[in-house]
């Protein structure tokens, strides 16, 4: 068995995780990070997209609300590729009124979140499609974040910074060290989930950044931590129906935020507390509640075309709560074992949103250096991530490069526009187990088709280059340019590349039959909960697709499972209950 | 007034329309979209597979009898089935485009999908035939560098894997095209022009190993491709064939564009663009015209007769919302559909069984006439044909275009026969 000794072992690879490890590394701490799957495939790669102003929080949570908008300011500065400016609204609806809207202006003064009040014109003027009825119109400075992308980049930063990330390295055991009264964590058992081998990772210090799952890995040192798990389920609308990312003014509850993020507008969310933050069934009501909640920001939303549905579970976390995961708090916990249980070498951050990441992770390394001795402070809100260059994100960036560069006959998928080129340098320089890791990476098959026509290509080109990828780091690549047609034209571009720590998985390319069902069964999943008219046209033709012309149905089986095929195969199709729960 | 308006223009449509103007009446067709033959692989597939079996059939007549009471080839009959085949067979012959069966007549033969799976296919056009995969002969599947709709490694590693003898090999793209962007559409234009087949066949000539036969994506030429075919091998000296791409389909477009110049002949017009949006009764159970949405002002369409063959989900002829509602979008005909969303789907994309949502349609009686629960015929002048028709999921058993031939075929033959009678 492997042996790793390491200062920091970070665990979990989602938005928080990178951030600890990037912010470890930054302050010269030897620090390897583990996660179980591909970055961002928990909570960190399944929400809406906001990042805050924090105007959402300002009458409820005013702690959150002021973290939210001084890190909106920081991540401006050092994940700028990863922020689109779309501003947000505030906007009262006729169902909105009483007094939360002074409540709100007054909230927003004192908790320092810039908002200016427009007309209904000037709104309707910036935003046709606003429900003409709104009555007051706030504005703040929301914004949509790529947390695919944001993720990776912060991960590129750690990695320069010197840390290690092993991804697709599960935990299967902590190193628990003494008994009572002198317990420590010192490191923890990872199991490489691609090729079936332990690793032993020591460490002085083990941080537990597994959000939704930190209660279980609590478990493994035998320390309660009792996570309020809220489901969140969010819809895609095939469109940018808005380009301001719209709030109703009122206390925050279900399906009352429309973001636009990339091609689509995401509404979100529901708040359910459920057991298992591993399989979430997307009820019907859940679906149909948004939006009809939708139809109330933007009217008609509900008859346009939906793309997709998926649920993603916030780690909410409050010592002793037993309530509605609604209500629970939003703000972020650091929870030091020696201090609370007794035993040490162990922290736990949980909780929080993305717009706070950074600041968790700030906290979180703080206490570490508390217990490891005496070290730099942090200077991640002041060190940018690799890629603020391209300055902020926008909508036509991808359309632009291909149209200037000429990329079009270089396109695998026609919706989200993505290049042969980005394809491959995703596929040769970060894991690839699923094709869903190259989904997260450069958007394959996110747009209207669901992986329709983009599949099979990427099927095609993983197996022509497959002899190839064990030249990994052969090419000179830049992560954060990643989702870059211009960038990744050729294979010459590129600045300094340090590729993630994954032995080479043998199950990409000796297995492109189990990577084109599992990819088939994973697109299928999130549209079960919302097929109907034009989407469900599509579905047909995407069967059409497989079955008739590819047979995909009758591929000889290559490969039996990959480590996500159980997962993708949760089933996800409507039941019988429409009803909202009591 | 014409004596049938055809509403829907994929091959059930086209088919109907070529039946009927040979029994003598005037049609004319009119569509929204162009059918699916645009997007599937340009064969007949008769009856690949039954509901939920794995193995696919190999004598697809002789298995009907196992088919669903409601499915269309049950309300044809083996006779009109046979004769419906026949009559493509016959037709494609003039067409100068023809099909066949591969091997022999009655049996599905295998042939490799753009995956390098073994497609059951009842009747092929002569450019995939040499693809059977019941012969023997080794196959070098040729693929172009960037050529992105078509993966000849991926093809011949499932094909050995299947214990198909295949390898692969690589021409460079610009053999085939100068053009930044191309789909196979673009390279088939190219290759119709015969200095362009030149080059290519030399090419092909020097990586053949003897006794191969040489499988291309299908993209051997559009309006010139029975002489392009010829012409390749003349030069290559070696069988040569075509295996099907991602859409679009080139060998689809082929059967579709020769189709409809025949129609032309015969003095059918064929009208894209055209959606059937409203309709009038003469108060009781008669049609008295169908109207259309164009650019300019709607347009009423009469006729004695009327087809619906506006091809089920896929080809936008139900529409549906998230109340689990779904309609027929012209007549809003009764569906056998379940109205009730948690009915819709299985687990699974590639579930056996397929999805509930996919197999209903408009229910027919013998007739071909759209029926209400009762059993009697919704309207006295309607029929219908093709993926709109209940009983079948065309997609899941390999259907599709087995079922557009033949139901074209009888619903023509009915309208005929109703025609001759007053």
């Amino acid at each position: 068995m492997k042996h790793i000794e390491t200062e920091i072992l970070v665990i979990g690879g989602g938005a928080t995780g990178t951030g600890v490890a990037w912010d470890a590394a930054l302050r010269g701490f030897k620090t390897v990070l583990v996660e179980k799957r591909d970055l961002t495939h928990g909570t960190t790669g399944r929400y809406h997209g906001l990042l805050h102003s924090g105007g959402r929080y300002v009458v409820k949570d005013p702690q959150s609300a002021r973290e939210c908008i001084a890190e909106n300011r920081i991540l401006r500065r050092t994940h700028t590729h990863c922020l689109e400016e779309t501003g947000g609204f505030f906007v009262v609806t006729p169902e909105d009124e009483g007094d939360f809207p002074d409540r709100f202006v007054a909230a927003c003064a004192e908790t320092g979140v810039p908002c200016n009040e427009i007309t209904v014109a000037e709104a309707l003027r910036r935003e046709p499609l606003l429900n003409p009825r709104v009555s007051r119109v706030f504005e703040v400075p929301d914004g949509a974040a790529d947390s695919f992308l944001a993720t990776h980049a912060t991960a590129q930063a750690a990695r320069i910074a010197g840390a290690e990330l092993f991804l697709y390295h599960e935990v299967v055991g902590l190193l628990v060290e003494g008994g009572e009264g002198e317990c420590r964590v010192a490191g923890a058992r990872v199991r490489d989930v691609a090729n079936g081998e332990d690793v032993e990772i020591h460490a002085a210090m083990t941080i537990s950044a597994t959000g939704a799952w930190a209660g279980q890995l609590a478990k493994m040192a035998g320390i309660e931590v009792e996570i309020i798990p809220g489901k969140g389920t969010m819809v895609a609308m095939n469109h940018r129906l808005v380009n301001t990312v719209l709030n109703r003014c009122k206390m925050p509850a279900d399906g009352d935020i429309l973001v636009p993020i990339h091609t689509v507008s995401v509404i979100g969310t529901t708040d359910v507390r459920v057991t298992d933050p591993e399989h979430l069934r997307i009820e019907p009501w859940e679906v149909q509640f948004m939006l009809d909640e939708g139809d109330k920001l933007v009217p008609g939303l509900s008859k346009a075309r939906v793309v997709r549905a998926w649920a993603g579970v916030r780690p909410l976390y409050q010592e002793g709560y037993t309530g509605a995961s609604r209500e629970a708090t939003r703000q972020f916990t650091l929870l030091d074992h020696r201090e609370r249980d007794g035993v040490a070498g162990l922290l736990t951050i949980t909780g929080g949103k993305w717009t706070t990441f950074r600041l968790m992770a700030e906290k979180t390394v703080d206490k570490a250096v508390g217990h490891l001795g005496e070290l730099k402070g942090c200077i991640t809100a002041n060190t940018p991530v690799p890629g603020v260059e391209q300055g902020f994100y926008w909508l036509g960036h991808r359309l632009h490069e291909v149209e200037a560069a000429r990329l079009q006959g270089q396109l695998v998928c026609e919706c989200e526009l993505v290049t042969r080129s980005m394809l491959e340098n995703a596929a040769r320089n970060n894991p690839t187990v699923t094709l869903d890791d190259l989904r997260r990476d450069v958007r394959l098959g996110m747009g209207p088709c669901q992986g329709g026509f983009c599949t099979y290509r990427a099927v095609g080109i993983l197996h022509e280059i497959g002899d190839q990828r064990s030249e990994i780091g052969a090419v000179d690549w830049n992560v954060a340019f990643l989702q870059s047609p211009a960038y990744n034209q050729d294979d010459e571009a590129g600045n300094r590349h340090l590729p993630l720590t994954i032995d080479n998985s043998p199950l990409a390319i000796s297995s492109p039959n189990l990577l084109l069902r599992d990819f088939l069964q994973e697109r299928w999943k999130g549209v079960t909960p919302i097929l109907w008219g034009r989407q469900l046209k599509q579905e047909r033709l995407d069967e059409l697709i497989y079955l008739s012309l590819m047979n995909a149905d009758h591929l000889p089986d290559d490969g039996g499972s990959s480590p996500l095929s159980e997962f993708y195969n949760f089933d996800t199709t409507p039941n019988e209950n429409m009803d909202i729960p009591e | 007034m014409i004596d049938l308006l055809v509403i829907g223009e994929g091959l059930s449509g086209l088919m109907a329309a070529y039946h009927a103007a040979r029994a003598g009446l005037s049609v004319r067709v009119i569509g929204k979209g162009l059918g699916a033959l645009h997007w599937d692989a340009g064969t007949i597939d008769l009856l690949g597979y039954l509901p939920g079996a794995h193995d696919s059939l190999r004598c697809p007549m002789k298995q009907l009898g196992l088919l669903d009471p409601a499915h269309p080839y049950h309300l044809l009959g083996e006779a009109t089935l046979a004769a419906a085949l026949a009559q493509f067979v016959a037709l494609t012959a003039e067409l100068g485009l023809p099909y066949s069966p591969a091997v022999v007549a009655g049996e599905n033969s295998l042939l490799s999908s753009p995956l390098g799976a073994a497609r059951p296919v009842f009747l092929a056009p002569a450019a995939q035939q040499g693809g059977d995969l019941g012969s023997s002969a080794p196959m070098v599947v040729v693929g172009f560098k960037g050529l992105r709709d078509f993966y000849p490694a991926l093809i011949a590693e499932n094909l050995n894997k299947l214990g198909y003898p295949a390898r692969a090999a690589f021409l460079p793209y610009q053999l085939l095209s100068g053009r930044r962007d191309a789909n196979t559409v673009h390279l088939a234009h190219e290759l119709d022009a015969p200095a362009r087949r030149a080059k290519l066949a030399a090419a092909l000539k020097k990586l053949l190993e003897p006794g191969e036969r040489i499988g291309l994506p299908a993209i051997l030429g559009i309006d010139d491709h029975p002489a392009a075919l010829v012409h390749l091998e003349q030069i290559v000296q070696a069988p040569i064939f075509e295996i099907p791409t991602l859409p679009p389909s080139v060998p689809g477009i082929r059967l579709v564009k020769s189709l409809r110049q025949h129609l032309l002949q015969l003095g059918v017009r064929v009208e894209a663009g055209m959606e059937a949006i409203g309709f009038e009764t003469n108060g009781g159970n008669n049609i008295q015209w169908v109207e259309t949405e164009t650019s300019a002002r709607p347009l009423k369409h009469r006729a004695k007769s009327y087809l619906l063959a506006t091809g089920g989900i896929l080809g936008g002829g139900f529409d549906s919302d998230h109340t689990g509602r779904v309609w027929e979008v012209v007549f809003d005909l009764p569906l056998t559909i379940p109205q009730q969303r948690s009915h819709w789907f299985r687990p699974q994309f590639l579930e056996a069984t397929g999805q509930p949502v996919f197999r209903g349609g408009v229910p027919v009686n013998r007739r071909f006439q759209p029926v209400r629960p009762s059993g009697e015929p919704v309207y006295a002048n309607l029929w219908a044909a093709g993926g709109t028709l209940a009983g079948a999921d065309p997609i899941r058993e390999r259907s599709l275009t087995g079922i557009a031939v033949a139901t074209g075929f009888a619903a023509a033959q009915q309208i005929a026969t109703s025609h001759a009678l007053t």
